[in-house]
C-alpha cells in the first residue's frame, strides 16, 4: 500500500507539471493525492469502489479547499490534478475491452460501474463545495503563528516576481 | 479615468482565465470585481465556456458593449493563479489601470512548462497509475515509455494538427499498439494494466472537474457543454483502444490477460 499511495503522490505531481501548476504548489498537490488514495484503499477492502471513490472525493476536496484558502489561490490547481487518481480511466478501459471481445453482459456492468463511480466524484464535489468559505478560513486561522509567517514570507516572494 | 479601458482590462482578465480553465463562477466574479474596483458600477458580464459578453453603461455613463468568442484550449493553471493573485492585488489598491493591462499582457505570455518537462511528466504519470491500478514494476516502466512516446505525438500531431475527435482516436489506438509491441518483446506482463496507466495522460481530467463545478454553481449551459466535451474524449479514446483490439484480434493475435 506504501508503494501505491507514494505512486499516487508522485503521478498527481505529473500531471500537475502538465498543467502548468505553480512549482510551489507541487508538495500540496502530492499530498492531496496520496491523502485521496489512502482512504480509498482503506476503504476498499469493506466497501463498494463507488462508495470508496465517495469518500476519497471527498478527502481530496476538503484537503484542496484547505489549502486554497491557506495559500489564498483558486482550488483549481489543487482539485484537477488531485481528483486524477479516482477518475474511472480503467472503467473506461475495461468498458471497451469488454465491447470489443464481446463480452456485453460485463461490457455493462463495467461501464455502469464507471458512471456510478464519476457519479460518486460528482457528489463528494457538490456537496463539499456547499460548505461554507469561512469554515476553511476558520481552520486556516488556527494554524500556528509560525507557520502563517512562513507562508507569508512566501507570498511576499512571489508579488515580487509577478512585478 | 477612462472607463473603456477598464472594461477592456476586465474582459482580457476573464478571457485568460476562461482560456486557461478557470470555473466560469471564478470568470464572471474577477470581472466584477476588477470593475467594481474601478469604479464602473453598471458592468454585467455574461460568461459561457466559450465566450464573454460585457456590456456597462446606463443614462449617465457612456454606453460599452464587447463580445469575444474564446475557444478552448489547454489547461495552464498557472495563468489562472496569477490573474487571481493579480484581482486580489488590485482590490488591495496595489494597481493604476494602466499597470493592470500591463501585469495581463505578461500573464498573457506566461511561460507553461517546456515540452520536454511535459514529455517527462506524462511518463512519469503514466508510470505512477499503471503501478497503482495494479501493474508489476516491469509493466509500469513499460507505461512509462508509452507515455513518453504518447506525449511527443500529442505535441507535435495530435495537438497542432488533427482535430479534438481525431486527435484522441489516434492516441488511444497509439497508446495500445505501443503496448502490444512491448508486451510481445516481453517488456511488460499485463498488457491491460499497461494501457490503462499509459492512456491516463489523454483522460479529460479538466473539463471533466470544471464540468461538475460549474453546474454545482448553476452555470447549467457551459457545465453541460463541458461535460460533453470530456465525455466526447472518453469516448474517443475508448473508441482508438477498441478499433486497435479489433485489429489485433484479426490479424491472429491472442489477447492474453
Amino acid at each position: 500500500m506504501i508503494g501505491q499511495v507514494l505512486a499516487a503522490a508522485v503521478g498527481t505531481i505529473a500531471f500537475s507539471v502538465l498543467f502548468s501548476v505553480p512549482r510551489v504548489y507541487y508538495p500540496y498537490c502530492g499530498l492531496i493525492g496520496g491523502a485521496g488514495w489512502v482512504i480509498y484503499c482503506l476503504l476498499i477492502t469493506s466497501a463498494s469502489s463507488p462508495e470508496a471513490t465517495f469518500f476519497a472525493a471527498i478527502a481530496v476536496i476538503l484537503l484542496s479547499r484547505l489549502f486554497a484558502v491557506w495559500e489564498r489561490c483558486p482550488v483549481t490547481l489543487f482539485l484537477i490534478p488531485g481528483i486524477f487518481p479516482l477518475v474511472p480511466g480503467a472503467g473506461v478501459y475495461w468498458t471497451a475491452y469488454y465491447i470489443v471481445t464481446d463480452q456485453l453482459g460485463l461490457a455493462s456492468e463495467t461501464g455502469f460501474m464507471a458512471l456510478k463511480v464519476a457519479v460518486a466524484i460528482v457528489l463528494g464535489i457538490v456537496l463539499i463545495f456547499q460548505l461554507p468559505q469561512s469554515l476553511f478560513s476558520g481552520i486556516a486561522g488556527l494554524a500556528p503563528a509560525a507557520w502563517k509567517r512562513r507562508r507569508d514570507k512566501k507570498t511576499n516572494r512571489k508579488e515580487r516576481i509577478g512585478k | 479615468m477612462n472607463e473603456r479601458e477598464v472594461l477592456e482590462t476586465a474582459m482580457e482578465a476573464g478571457h485568460i482565465l476562461l482560456e486557461n480553465g478557470a470555473e466560469i463562477f471564478r470568470v464572471e466574479e474577477t470581472i466584477d470585481r476588477i470593475c467594481r474596483y474601478y469604479g464602473v458600477d453598471y458592468a454585467n458580464a455574461f460568461v459561457l465556456s466559450n465566450g464573454i459578453f460585457l456590456t456597462a453603461g446606463n443614462l449617465r455613463q457612456q454606453y460599452f458593449a464587447k463580445v469575444q468568442h474564446i475557444p478552448v484550449s489547454g489547461a495552464h493553471l498557472n495563468r489562472v493563479a496569477a490573474v487571481n493573485q493579480l484581482s486580489r492585488e488590485i482590490e488591495a489598491g496595489h494597481y493604476t489601470v494602466e499597470e493592470a493591462r500591463k501585469t495581463l499582457e505578461s500573464i498573457k505570455t506566461m511561460p507553461g512548462k517546456t515540452k520536454r518537462m511535459q514529455i517527462l511528466a506524462s511518463g512519469i504519470g503514466s508510470g505512477c497509475f499503471c503501478y497503482l491500478f495494479g501493474g508489476s514494476l516491469l509493466d509500469s516502466a513499460a507505461a512509462f515509455a508509452v507515455g513518453l512516446i504518447l506525449y511527443l505525438f500529442v505535441l507535435y500531431i495530435s495537438v497542432p494538427r488533427l482535430s479534438k475527435i481525431v486527435g484522441n482516436i489516434a492516441g488511444g489506438a497509439l497508446v495500445t499498439l505501443l503496448c502490444m509491441v512491448f508486451y510481445h518483446i516481453h517488456l511488460g506482463e499485463h498488457l491491460n494494466h499497461m494501457v490503462i496507466g499509459a492512456i491516463i495522460p489523454l483522460v479529460p481530467g479538466v473539463p471533466f472537474t470544471n464540468a461538475i463545478r460549474d453546474i454545482a454553481d448553476g452555470d447549467y449551459i457551459s457545465g453541460s457543454v463541458r461535460m460533453l466535451d470530456a465525455m466526447l474524449v472518453f469516448f474517443c479514446i475508448a473508441m482508438g483502444v477498441g478499433m486497435m483490439f479489433t485489429v489485433y484480434s484479426r490479424i491472429g493475435g491472442v489477447m492474453a490477460l
